[in-house]
């Protein structure tokens, strides 16, 4: 039994320095642009989701469809229903055009995070090239 | 080292596929050589991490050279764009930077620019993957599980040890360096509970208990050392690796992100039959153990609970209006009014603990057609808090539809009444509810709603103004009322009938024990004190008896909060409130002694008999009876159902049944009118039930239930109670049995703290007749109780009480000492005029010879004693006959002389 022990210990002990050299550090460097576009994009993909979904939150649409027919500041008259049903198509559609434009920043965000390192990359390699020719 | 049983942790089971045995588990793929796991939904919970001081080490190197090369990693991010900046602005216009050429130009410094920009995405992913302290356990709510359970037959092994955090993995660390100190070769579940005690959350649990490490410390080692002893490699043992995988598991149950020492704190606890029998030695209990780990879970919980309110409160408007923008100003409302949901989403209101069933009631209440709802229940029993914890979930809307998007607006009813006018005060509240109507968004709180009954003109008051507002519909009440409001004022009446009554029951100790654990932190932050669990179970035991002013849970945290201030200022910040600190306030309080038995009193207590000797004469089973009750209640060994005991006393006038009482009174309670007396010679009638419970409709109670409700703490003294009316006798059948009687407003009057004594002249022909024949009083108690009380008393009346007591008739002897005892009370009067006094035998047997009747026993002494010495005393002092430091001198004739002191100045 102690012998066994003995061995499995050298294994973890042998492996957790393993740890250290392999995926700490090297192993990291390798499974980095993997990481990026699968777990680190999903991640970053959910973020921007986060985002979005706050944002609609705040922007309460669910609320004022369902009331588009109630009077704004409770003005039951016919004027005041008419301003309140225009006055709520303006702010639905101007909330929801600021949230398209938001969702399309955070598209762009997302295109970003998945050209840059690359394109970095390569312009590097370019311009050393460049820089040796 | 032996295997212990361990029938707390009944899930863990040895690996099916190798069954544990090390040559087998060593390669076996289910359990990956642990032998022994937890099977759970995410898979077989094993430990099978080995630590020894290579592993340790390389754990500490680990977090050394990640973070080096993190540091390293910004360094040169930092470096390239610094260099790049500065090449660029020392050779490069604006102009030139904004074309294409220059980004391909192929200078070095460019170069740099892009590898940051990479290094920069390397950096997030290493932040990412790498920083966090531990794996995040599965069950952390907000995060998704990522295990999910496997499909096929054989379970897979997950390894706990990950999901450690770096605190609970020092732990497991240091029990490993305690086993090597202490040179033992298993880790058991032993070790690693001392190894959490000598750490931070473990000095927490130390303080929690009000335990003292000085004391656990010896037996502990003690303990540990009779594991088997050796030279590493040291291993863990089966327990305690199944204690490590249900730490995981309890973790992960309870939602929480990592394992922290609190889980292998208590799991390891749990596995050891041996810790627990040494802990419970100690004085702390299995019970005591648990509860302190719950607190940590439940103040734990509180906080995330508060973080999960503050994301959803920023969704909920600032301002009046809600956000669907239907509501109006409302002007006269806000003046008399303070906005519930404002305050809630400003963080002022508190979180609720428990009646979760309350709170269901009331929502279904408002969401059913009525959409009003009365809340009732006692004083201190939580209406607030429950109305504002519907302002809470108001302001998360986690609320039914009906109250979706709108605010919660307590009403100041004093301010609305208060307009003197009556007609002003009626067109206040039906502007305000009018505007509550128009606006749509508001839902009425109202404390006390009693208060608009009888304010307003005849019988028009303003409970049927709002009675009639309500019946519209157009808008929801949340109202408060006690019990007695309620049955007085709203019942019967149209605003009654209106609301849906939701009861709020009193909680139990239990209950009031959370409800302490979750108020605890904000009164600890308060007064700098540290609260142990002592304090607050004995704060919530002792309450629960003996404080009735005011209902459970706030009269416990009123004496919780009381305890703390005074442990802050007698002992200093930073100071343990423990249990004995509460029972001293609950004492001061009450008068009850609920501390532990002191020595002193201890002694005072085995001595009774002797100290009521002081005052009565003879009647020895009278005063051994009533000593052994007291000593049983002191001792607590009652039930705890009945009052602490209720005694007959019988026997002729002036034998000394009443004083027995009184003695009692004085001795134990400290006082000798600590009793509530009443004779029974004014309870004839039947109506004078009345009178000792309260007449419907008169909230002022009893006599007898008010005495003991206020003072529940008690002697109750019934005198002659053959004379009282028999439906009487019925009443106190409960009050005997079950130590509860119920008042006339419906308040139960708890009596379990009194002791109930009766004094009865019935059957004293008999007595003394047959004590003048010489009969045993043993026989005399039977024929009484079969023949004589009979007609008297009904049997089950006669068989609930604990002891019936036969006084007998004084001898002359005991009236000889009775007259001492009485000429010692004229001694001290003269004692405090520096007058001495004294008596022959003679003459006090002469006294006593006149002061007892045989029909009155020692009652005409205390005449005989005022014609025959106090009146001669007075005179003589009214002429100046006697001086300072002279004698008075009772002569064997019965006459008063003066014996002057001799000056030796």
């Amino acid at each position: 039994m102690i012998k066994l022990c003995y061995n499995t210990a050298m294994l973890q002990r042998s492996g957790a320095l393993a740890r250290i050299v392999f995926v700490d550090l090297i192993g990291s460097v390798i499974w980095f642009p993997v990481w990026w576009y699968t777990k680190g994009l999903k991640r970053f993909i959910n973020w921007c989701y986060e985002g979005i979904v706050y944002r609609s939150k705040q922007y309460a649409f669910r609320v004022w469809i369902k009331n588009f027919f109630v009077p704004m500041y409770a003005q039951y008259d016919l004027t005041g229903r008419l301003i309140s049903v225009g006055m709520r198509i303006a702010v639905i559609s101007a909330r929801a055009i600021a949230l398209a434009i938001e969702s399309l920043a955070y598209l762009f965000l997302i295109i970003c995070w998945m050209i840059v390192p690359p394109l970095a990359l390569t312009m590097a390699l370019q311009n050393i090239f460049a820089g040796l020719f | 080292m032996p295997e212990s049983e361990s029938p707390q942790v009944p899930e863990a089971i040895v690996c099916n596929a190798c069954g544990a045995d090390p040559r087998a588990s060593a390669s076996c793929r289910v359990c990956k050589g642990a032998g022994i796991g937890i099977p759970a939904d995410e898979g077989f919970l094993v430990w099978n991490v080995i630590i020894d001081e290579i592993t340790i080490a390389l754990r500490k190197l680990r977090i050394k050279v990640n973070a080096i090369f993190h540091l390293s990693i910004l360094s040169l991010i930092i470096l390239f764009l610094g260099l790049f900046l500065a090449f660029t602005i020392r050779d490069f216009t604006y102009a030139e930077v904004q074309t294409l050429a220059f980004w391909t130009s192929g200078y070095w410094f460019i170069t740099l620019f892009y590898l940051s920009v990479v290094l920069g995405a390397f950096f997030v992913f290493r932040l990412v993957e790498f920083t966090s302290p531990a794996k995040t356990l599965p069950g952390y709510l907000p995060v998704a599980s990522k295990l999910k359970r496997q499909s096929s037959n054989v379970p897979t092994a997950i390894e706990v040890a990950p999901y450690f955090s770096p605190e609970a993995m020092e732990v497991v660390e240091s029990a490993y360096r305690l086993a090597k100190d202490l040179h033992i070769v298993e880790i058991t579940p032993e070790v690693l509970f001392a190894a959490v005690l000598t750490s931070r959350s473990g000095g927490l649990f130390i303080a929690r208990l009000s335990m003292n490490f000085e004391t656990v410390k010896d037996p502990l080692v003690r303990l540990l050392l009779s594991g088997s002893s050796g030279k590493p490699p040291i291993s863990f043992s089966r327990e305690a690796k199944r204690a490590l995988a249900a730490a995981f598991d309890l973790a992960n149950r309870t939602g929480r992100k990592y394992v922290t020492p609190m889980e292998i704190f208590l799991q390891s606890y749990l596995e050891s039959e041996k810790l627990q029998d040494l802990i419970d030695r100690l004085g702390y209990p299995k019970s005591h153990m648990v509860h302190v780990a719950e607190w940590v879970l439940l103040q734990e919980r509180l906080r995330e609970d508060q973080h999960r309110f503050v994301e959803l409160a920023r969704f909920k408007p600032k301002s009046g209006m809600n956000r669907a923008m239907t509501a109006i100003q409302t002007s006269i409302l806000d003046h008399f009014s303070e906005d519930l949901t404002l305050l809630a989403r400003q963080g002022y209101l508190p979180q609720l603990v428990g009646n979760d069933t309350v709170v269901e009631n009331m929502l279904r209440g408002l969401e059913s057609g009525q959409s009003s709802v009365v809340l009732v229940g006692e004083q201190g029993v939580g209406k607030a808090a429950l109305v504002e914890q519907l302002a809470r979930l108001m302001v998360m809307e986690q609320v039914p539809e009906i109250l979706f998007d709108k605010r919660l607006v307590s009403v100041n009813l004093a301010q609305v009444v208060a307009a003197g006018d009556s007609g002003l005060a009626a067109e206040r509240l039906i502007t305000m509810l009018h505007e509550v109507a128009i606006s749509g968004n508001i839902v009425l709180a109202l404390y006390g709603i009693e208060a608009l009954v009888g304010s307003g003109s005849g019988p028009m008051d303003l409970a049927e103004t709002f009675a009639s507002e309500i019946e519209k519909g157009r808008f929801q009440v949340v109202a408060t009322a006690t019990p007695e409001a309620w049955t007085q004022y709203l019942e019967r009446r149209r605003l009654g009938k209106l609301m849906v009554r939701v009861d709020i029951p009193h909680p139990d100790a239990e209950q009031t024990i959370r409800v302490l654990m979750a108020k605890s932190g904000q009164i600890e932050y308060k007064n700098h004190v540290f609260i142990s669990y002592g304090a607050l179970e004995k704060a919530a035991t002792l309450s629960l008896r003996y404080l009735h002013d005011v209902a459970p849970p706030q009269n416990a945290l009123n004496v919780l909060r009381e305890t703390a201030v005074l442990t802050r200022k007698t002992k200093g910040e930073n100071a343990v409130v423990t249990d004995s600190d509460v029972a001293k306030v609950v004492h001061e309080k009450t008068n009850i002694p609920v501390e532990m038995v002191t020595k002193e009193e201890s002694d005072k207590l085995l001595n009774l008999e002797e100290r009521m000797h002081g005052r009565v004469i003879g009647q020895d089973e009278a005063v051994v009876a009533v000593s052994r009750a007291i000593r049983r209640a002191r001792a607590e060994l009652r039930e705890g159902k009945r009052p602490i005991a209720n005694f007959l006393f019988l026997g002729p006038t002036g034998v000394g049944k009443t004083e027995t009482a009184k003695t009692l009174a004085k001795e134990y309670f400290g006082d000798e009118n600590a009793m509530v007396r009443l004779d029974m010679s004014e309870y004839q009638e039947q109506s004078s039930i009345g009178r000792m419970i309260g007449i419907p409709g008169d909230d002022r109670g009893g006599l007898l239930t008010e005495a003991v409700r206020k003072r529940p703490f008690t002697i109750v003294l019934l005198d002659e109670i053959e004379k009282a009316h028999p439906e009487i006798l019925t009443l106190f059948l409960q009050v005997m049995d079950d130590g509860r009687l119920t008042d006339s407003v419906g308040r139960t009057i708890d009596f379990t703290n009194t002791i109930v004594i009766m004094t009865s002249n019935a059957g004293t022909s008999y007595i003394q007749s047959a004590v003048s024949q010489g009969e045993s009083l043993d026989k005399i108690k039977t024929i009484l109780l079969e023949r004589e009380l009979k007609s008297y008393f009904r049997p089950e009346f006669l068989n609930r009480f604990d002891s019936v007591i036969v006084f007998k008739p004084l001898t002359r002897d005991e009236v000889v000492q009775i007259a001492w005892l009485m000429l010692n009370s004229v001694v001290k009067a003269l004692e405090a005029k520096s007058i001495n006094f004294r008596a022959s035998d003679i003459a006090v047997e002469e006294l006593a010879d006149a002061g007892f009747d045989p029909a009155f026993g020692a009652r005409p002494m205390r005449r005989v004693i005022q014609d025959k010495i106090e009146t001669p005393l007075a005179d003589i002092i009214l002429k100046n006959e006697v001086a300072r430091h002279d004698t008075v001198v009772l002569n064997d004739d019965g006459s008063l002389s003066v014996q002057k002191a001799v000056n030796p100045y």
